[in-house]
């Protein structure tokens, strides 16, 4: 059995997946690769746009998602991110 | 000496804290980083009121500060240390307790700087009060290394756990002067391990 994500696990999840989409991703692609609850992927993509690690894009077509400056930062020092948290029990 | 050193470290994983909240915007991070910042004031503070012992340093602070005697500055430098040891412990309780309420910090922050202000014996007090509370973050640390048994979270336990243990010779230092070398050298197996953990966390 996979051990279940923790919460850094799963944004960096979310953040690559849209990362590799290069451009613009919408959510149902999201959803299928973040491997989340339609509700849970909700609150995930809220907290990301509140910490302004991805913006939301309004189009005719509807929404769609890309990764800022800060969302791509989180990405490279993700490993430095988890390292400190595991060893201070901050996770 | 030991005290500078304790007061560099803290501030390192203190600021080290931040820059990890800046990235990742967990608040853990950023509770963990204010309360490093305050253990780390308490520690200046600790070392500057050793090295005042050396008057003419003392007095020169109470000309520029305006402060009558050598004494008020003495106890405005007590009463400050006391007050930031207490509060980087409660901020970091409180953020082993994972909720999100700010009453119950404010509660934490109030109720034992209340009770050490108005007790009689101050120094037991802050050294019980400060162990109680490290009971709480040494459980919380012993519960972290059950749930992710790895080296570098059996470091942060023993470092906690004596620091708790060096607190409780500083409850029997108030009479007994050994207890209190044997305090220190407590405190300092903690740091050095806390500094250790740091340094691993840095070199991946």
């Amino acid at each position: 059995m996979t051990k279940k994500r923790n919460r850094l696990q799963v944004i960096r999840d979310i953040l690559s997946t849209i990362n590799k989409k290069k451009g613009e991703i919408k959510p149902t692609h999201i959803l299928y690769k973040s491997n989340l609850s339609h509700h849970m992927m909700d609150e995930y993509l809220k907290e990301l746009i509140s910490k302004k690690f991805i913006k939301e894009n309004r189009k005719t077509r509807g929404k769609t998602y890309s990764i800022t400056k800060k969302g791509k930062d989180y990405l490279d020092q993700y490993k430095l991110i988890t390292n400190f948290t595991e060893s201070f029990g901050l996770d | 000496m030991f005290t500078l050193a304790f007061a560099i470290i803290t501030l390192g994983l203190g600021l080290f804290a931040f820059k990890i909240h800046k990235l990742s915007e967990q608040k853990s991070t950023k509770l963990f980083g204010i309360s490093f910042i305050f253990i780390s004031l308490h520690y200046f503070i600790q070392s500057l009121l050793n090295f005042s012992i050396v008057s003419t340093l003392n007095q020169n602070i109470c000309n520029i500060m305006k402060i009558d005697n050598i004494n008020s500055l003495n106890t405005l430098g007590a009463y400050s240390h006391m007050l930031f040891f207490i509060m980087g412990l409660a901020t970091l309780t409180y953020m082993t307790l994972k909720i999100e309420n700010k009453t119950t910090y404010i509660l934490l922050l109030i109720l034992p700087i209340a009770s050490i202000i108005f007790s009689q014996n101050k120094l037991y007090l802050f050294y019980a009060i400060a162990s109680i509370f490290l009971i709480f973050i040494a459980i919380h640390y012993l519960k972290n290394y059950l749930k992710n048994r790895q080296f570098k979270t059996l470091l942060i336990l023993i470092a906690f756990i004596f620091l708790l243990f060096g607190n409780l010779h500083f409850i029997f230092s108030v009479n007994h002067g050994v207890y209190y070398i044997i305090g220190h050298f407590l405190e300092l197996v903690a740091y050095l391990l806390i500094l250790l953990n740091f340094i691993l966390v840095l070199k991946k």
